[in-house]
């Protein structure tokens, strides 16, 4: 995850870094407005942040600039003060969350996730996944194989879609995941027996096979 | 149109060889139903819903012949095409489907002149069944003789898209008519997993449970 921090106070922008990097986050930092600009225009991040209140730009400027040139990376803003104005005018110009100084960097990592989270369904909600010699459509749920193509129940789907993701499932965490806290063993096996049918039947030669608490997902 | 008891149709045109056509039929639907009967005396469930048969009608054979360039004719429509005779077999699940073909295909005196998969091997339509194209030996007064008929095996789902679609078909010049067959290929995509579904859940009752082996 690449992160832009545009903060003029350099002690809590070094800070910041630091619990950001321990985080996961690779972030560039930018102690004004215009340097904040120029590395959002000429860098792909996932995430910005920025303060408003900075030298040579503020954050608004900064963020319409991003907008006006067509960037969706989502954007989350640090308020100085807790002023509504700022805060309007901020989401009005495309931000996506805000935060008030000072703030708790645990609430900071949560939005973070949050908006990341997002974006990150939005990108995967989108194109097919081909794995093997199967294609999934995931606006359709249709599982297409060498031979035939098979509509998915949703929980079929995802599924397969874990099982393509992780290669291996553990059971419980599974059923947990596709079903709620209702999620049972059971289903997890019952679902896995219509998926290696189906699979089959698509004309696919990949199979699931069982592996301790899990199941694994071969070619 | 397929029905459920056999039709006299088309009578004239096929003249004496209508009597070969049906009792083509009249073989095939007995040999199935002995299969039916002998699997149910063994106390397995009936792998079959409902059988029904048809002997092609004169109008859509002669269609056929002028199609594949032969004389519109009874002897071409006896000899060059092959389902003038026709069985359909829609069987419970999807392997009663594949069990049924294989205790037809292993009947030591019927010949096996073709068999499409099209469960394994969908039409682009979406269209789902097993086709086994056969000559059964009728005896004559004088001779034997063997009569092409055309098996078509199916489940209920398949038979219930096939049915459906086949009425939808009527009307080509409709708006849309790509949406429509899209559609309609979705249905057949999702009949067909239900299909599986139902195969799995009958599996694992039979087998005692979830999990257990078969």
């Amino acid at each position: 995850m690449k992160l832009l921090l545009a903060e003029d106070e350099v002690e809590l922008s070094k800070a910041l870094c630091v619990i950001l990097k321990h985080s996961g986050y690779e972030t560039d930092a930018a102690y004004d407005g215009q340097k904040a600009l120029e590395l959002a225009l000429s860098n792909k991040y996932d995430v910005c942040v920025l303060d408003i209140m900075m030298p040579k730009m503020d954050g608004i400027e900064v963020l319409k600039n991003i907008r006006a040139n067509d960037i969706e990376t989502p954007v989350l803003l640090l308020t100085a003060k807790a002023q509504t104005d700022d805060k309007i005018a901020g989401l009005d110009a495309g931000a996506d969350d805000y935060l008030t100084k000072p703030f708790n960097t645990g609430e900071l990592l949560a939005r973070l996730r949050a908006m990341t989270r997002r974006n990150e369904k939005k990108t995967e909600e989108s194109g097919d996944i081909v794995y093997g010699n199967i294609k999934l459509d995931r606006t359709t749920l249709e599982l297409s194989g060498p031979k035939a193509s098979l509509r998915l129940a949703k929980q079929e789907f995802q599924l397969l879609d874990e099982l393509i993701r992780n290669k291996k499932i553990e059971t419980g965490k599974t059923a947990r995941l596709i079903w709620g806290d209702e999620g049972k063993d059971d289903l997890v096996i019952i679902y896995i027996s219509y998926l290696r049918k189906k699979l089959a039947s698509s004309g696919s030669d990949m199979t699931i096979s069982q592996d301790g608490g899990g199941f694994v997902l071969e070619e | 149109m397929y029905e459920s008891g056999l039709e006299r149709q088309g009578g004239s045109f096929y003249g004496e060889s209508l009597i070969l056509l049906e009792a083509a039929v009249t073989e095939v639907t007995t040999r199935i139903d002995i299969i039916r009967k002998f699997v149910q005396e063994k106390g397995f469930r009936d792998p079959i819903e409902h059988i029904k048969t048809r002997i092609k009608s004169e109008e859509s054979m002669k269609e056929k012949l002028v199609r594949k360039g032969f004389e519109p004719t009874c002897e071409n429509a006896i000899s060059k095409v092959y389902d003038a005779a026709g069985v359909r077999v829609v069987c419970t699940f999807v392997d009663d489907v594949y069990k049924i073909a294989k205790l037809l295909e292993s009947q030591q005196d019927i010949k096996i002149i073709e068999e499409k998969d099209y469960i394994s091997n969908p039409k682009p339509s979406g269209y789902r069944s097993y086709h086994l194209i056969i000559a059964v030996p009728i005896h004559l007064p004088e001779c034997i003789k063997y009569v092409n008929a055309e098996i078509q095996i199916r489940t209920i789902a398949m038979d219930c898209w096939a049915s459906l679609e086949h009425e939808m078909r009527y009307k080509k010049d409709v708006p849309n008519a790509e949406i429509i067959a899209g559609e309609l290929k979705r249905c057949a995509d999702e009949i067909a997993s239900t299909d599986i579904t139902l195969q799995a859940i009958r599996d694992m009752i039979d087998s005692g449970g979830i999990g257990g082996k078969k």
